[in-house]
């Protein structure tokens, strides 16, 4: 049987993103939005729904005078993303894994 | 999205991500192997016009003018650039070296001053060997970082600069021109840069 794909990461955005945060330490919103090529309000959404379920954390806050929003992943975070690539090697032809 | 879609947009972003951070890096050896060059050929000249050692004591302008300068295209960046391992080793392994390096230069024009000993040799072996304590340090982190950095060109030239600087500087005596081996590592320094940002691209 094959393990369930969790919901949240298995959107292209949000999984992109949570990519980009597995392997730093934090991003800056305009980072992401730049490497994922999403448009700032879609990002901000799916940002918000990461956030809500505790994969990861955004601060916001001032550079010198510019505003920052200072994305993280979490443990919880990073617990999901290791069992979601875990989960998909699963559905892999034996061939592939 | 399939799973092998899913994989793969998972392998390009982190390896897009990776190259990306690193990249970004390259500049920061540029900056100071420019500066390096500038500050050598400088000092050189000075001391070579006026017959003054005093000018090595611009060396000490060359952090504070770096780390202004780092401060400032970090400032002009439209995106701040995130850390990540690699980065963090090798910003970690050059900090290091300017920390020892500022230290050892200090400890060593406070021997100079403080000693007040009729014993001008000690003086002179201290202050000699600066150049080489310095350059041997250089090589260390140039070859240290192209292990971070996995890369051959780099390891090498960290050996080269270090070990080589040394054995030229002896070879070649004490004098203005060892400012010249400082010339050299600053080359270097701006080639790995070029290296970084080329082949992360």
């Amino acid at each position: 049987m094959f393990p369930k794909l969790d919901p949240l990461l298995h959107s292209e955005l949000r999984l992109a993103v949570m990519s980009i945060l597995a392997g730093v330490e934090s991003a800056d919103f305009t980072y992401l939005k730049t490497q994922t090529g999403a448009t700032a309000g879609n990002l901000s959404v799916q940002l918000e729904k990461l956030t809500a379920a505790d994969y990861i954390t955004v601060e916001k806050g001032f550079k010198g005078r510019k505003p920052c929003t200072t994305c993280r992943i979490t443990p919880a975070g990073l617990e999901a993303f290791n069992t979601y690539i875990q989960a998909l090697q699963a559905y892999l032809p034996t061939a592939q894994k | 999205m399939t799973p092998q879609e899913s994989l793969r947009l998972i392998t390009e972003t982190m390896n897009n991500n990776r190259l990306d951070i690193i990249r970004r890096s390259g500049k920061h050896f540029l900056l100071w192997g420019a500066l390096l060059t500038f500050f050598s050929l400088l000092v050189y000249a000075l001391w070579k016009i006026t017959d003054n050692a005093a000018w090595n004591n611009l060396w000490f302008a060359m952090p504070v003018i770096g780390f202004l300068l780092a401060r400032l295209m970090e400032g002009k960046e439209k995106e701040p650039r995130p850390q990540n391992t690699i980065s963090r080793i090798v910003g970690g392994i050059w900090g290091t070296f300017g920390i020892f390096a500022c230290l050892i230069s200090l400890f060593t024009v406070l021997y100079t001053l403080l000693d007040k000993s009729d014993n001008p040799i000690g003086q002179i072996v201290v202050g000699a060997s600066l150049t080489a304590q310095i350059v041997l340090l250089f090589g260390m982190a140039e070859a240290a970082s192209g292990i971070a950095l996995k890369n051959w060109a780099i390891r090498i030239a960290g050996f080269v600069t270090g070990i080589g600087g040394v054995i030229l500087y002896y070879v070649t005596g004490v004098g203005k021109e060892q400012m010249l081996l400082f010339t050299l590592a600053g080359i270097v320094l701006f080639v790995t840069g070029l290296i970084v940002r080329n082949q992360h691209k």
